[in-house]
């Protein structure tokens, strides 16, 4: 990366393009997905990585129609596959696609290394029964998730320690166009999660709907204001790191650069410190729950999802913290059901995303109105609110709501085989949330970072985060789960 | 391509010591917002407790 820290991309053109690309690869593999559900698998020979101790059982086909494939057959096509589309995607992006080909090649196979390690079960099982499945005295506990933690830390190890591989790379570390794919993607995924979740416990909806005020009209007041009045910062800094320590990390953040048209390199740095920040509390709120809130299972469900930023965090957190938790009170006699810490966890989260799109449309409108108007103009036309606008954001829209409309109107053998559609789909996220992992790693020189000011950003995070999200977090949890207890076993 | 040298220097623009003075319509939605989410949250708190069953 010569001498530079982050590397970011052209302005508005470039990232126009990334947006509706974004929704074109992620609306498409979704209706590949569904297309599967009427006739033939047409993408069932995407990899999946299971919990593995030998390396040979680690890689399947998602379907058992590409069982011929093997385990390493399906990475192959999956990466071909990608390479297809993404090389496509290059190129309308203007990126020599010789260069784009050689280092995608590279970013994939690292990427997906390090969410193979990441599976390690030494690394990811989580239950006492997965221990005992596969024989093991010990785990870190950091569920398949782990991987992502994985592909970070090898990227961050990548642009600290071998910036001239860092910068080699470059043509395909593409966090935003990774990222925004996943975002389209996941609006199914989320809207099936919401249907699940609201049949099983309708009563989470008045307590998800605090959640939502509380992260986007609580949390991102405070924090936008410690950001601009006590630290000083920009209007274009603030808005950015107010959504990514309120709302759901990375991607709120890139989709509130996008619409108040902040550099990209805003929400690139402020992406770097959300997953870094998530992934300390991933390893540390967990254990603080199993310790403090072991008695009241959904307020520590409830706590990570508003506390822990990135979904994919936040969903570990909650999976590490539904293990801890009932592990610790079944050793106090209370069986608790299994998944209702997790799912709580989930709930609250799938609230808070949905309402992305709107709080950036808000942000969109009072920036383009007031804050940055246009000379000579009074009010800014509506185009330029749409011009503005995360397009992305539109193809996460269709994707849940096609996917509400969907899951709400079938049932029966057709319920399994959408389900299992959305499922397909996820693995093409997750695949995304990997490369977006190991591309903000890559992107992020720590020591270069430091020396450019990044530790004034930290230090909002850090002050925003531990001294106030995480205690109202806590506090409005409590509020609303006190009491309210995971069915027992049996 | 934007390399980070092209731009301004992050250190530099970061520990400058000129504040951008908030807007009234920052102040605006700053307040806004609390105010709804502190009322909002007050009221579901009620809800909570009148309608535990909800």
């Amino acid at each position: 990366m010569t001498d530079t820290a982050v590397v970011a991309r052209d302005a508005s053109p470039v990232e126009l393009s990334e947006d509706w690309l974004a929704v074109i690869v992620g609306i498409g593999i979704f209706a590949l997905c569904l297309l599967g559900t009427l006739g033939p698998d047409l993408v069932g020979w995407v990899v999946t990585t299971s919990v593995w101790t030998t390396p040979d059982k680690a890689l399947a086909p998602f379907s058992k129609a590409y069982a011929s494939l093997s385990g390493f057959g399906s990475l192959l096509v999956t990466y071909g596959a990608l390479l297809a589309v993404l090389g496509a995607a290059a190129v309308s992006l203007k990126t020599d696609i010789r260069r784009f080909a050689i280092a995608f090649t590279v970013v994939f196979f690292l990427a997906y290394g390090s969410w193979i390690v990441g599976n390690q079960a030494n690394l990811a099982a989580v239950t006492p029964a997965d221990l005992a499945k596969f024989g093991l005295s010990w785990s870190l506990r950091l569920t398949n998730e782990g991987g992502y933690i994985v592909a970070l830390v090898l990227g961050l190890v990548i642009a600290n320690f071998f910036p001239r591989f860092a910068d080699w790379l470059s043509a395909a570390i593409r966090p935003e166009l990774y990222i925004k794919i996943a975002i389209v993607i996941i609006g199914a995924s989320l809207a099936v999660t919401a249907v699940g979740k609201l049949n099983l416990a309708s009563s989470l909806l008045l307590r998800g709907v605090a959640a939502i005020i509380e992260a986007y009209l609580i949390y991102w007041a405070v924090v936008y204001f410690v950001a601009r009045k006590w630290f000083g910062f920009s209007r274009e800094w603030s808005a950015p790191l107010a959504s990514g320590i309120s709302i759901c990390g990375v991607a709120a953040a890139i989709a509130t650069g996008g619409a108040i048209r902040a550099r990209p390199v805003v929400p690139v740095l402020v992406s770097s410190l959300v997953v870094i920040f998530a992934v300390v509390e991933v390893l540390v709120l967990p254990l603080l729950a199993q310790t403090f809130l072991w008695h009241e299972p959904l307020v520590a469900g409830a706590w990570l999802g508003l506390a822990v930023k990135t979904d994919g965090a936040a969903l570990a957190a909650g999976g590490i913290a539904d293990a801890l938790i009932v592990a610790k009170a079944a050793g106090e006699g209370i069986h608790y059901q299994l998944g209702w810490i997790l799912a709580t966890t989930a709930t609250v989260k799938v609230f808070i995303d949905i309402f992305i799109g709107v709080w950036t449309f808000i942000l969109g409108y009072v920036w383009t109105n007031h804050i940055n108007k246009v000379a000579g103009s009074a009010r800014a036309r509506p185009v330029e609110i749409w011009q503005r606008f995360p397009k992305f954001i539109l193809g996460f829209l269709v994707t849940f709501i096609v996917g509400l409309a969907i899951a709400l109107s079938i049932d029966g053998s057709m319920t399994t085989r959408f389900n299992g559609a959305v499922a397909e789909s996820n693995v093409f996220r997750v695949i995304f949330f990997i490369l977006t992992f190991f591309s903000i790693g890559v992107l992020s020189d720590f020591r270069k970072l430091w020396q450019q000011g990044l530790g004034k950003l930290a230090a909002v995070y850090f002050v925003s985060l531990f001294g106030f999200v995480i205690w109202v977090g806590l506090l409005i949890s409590w509020l609303f789960f006190a009491g309210v207890k995971p069915p027992t076993a049996g | 391509m934007v390399v980070m040298s092209d731009l301004h220097s992050l250190k530099q623009e970061l520990s400058k010591n000129e504040v951008e003075p908030l807007l009234p319509i920052e102040k605006k939605l700053i307040g806004w917002s609390l105010g709804l989410g502190i009322g909002l949250l007050v009221g579901l708190a009620v809800l909570n407790r009148l309608f535990p069953f909800l």
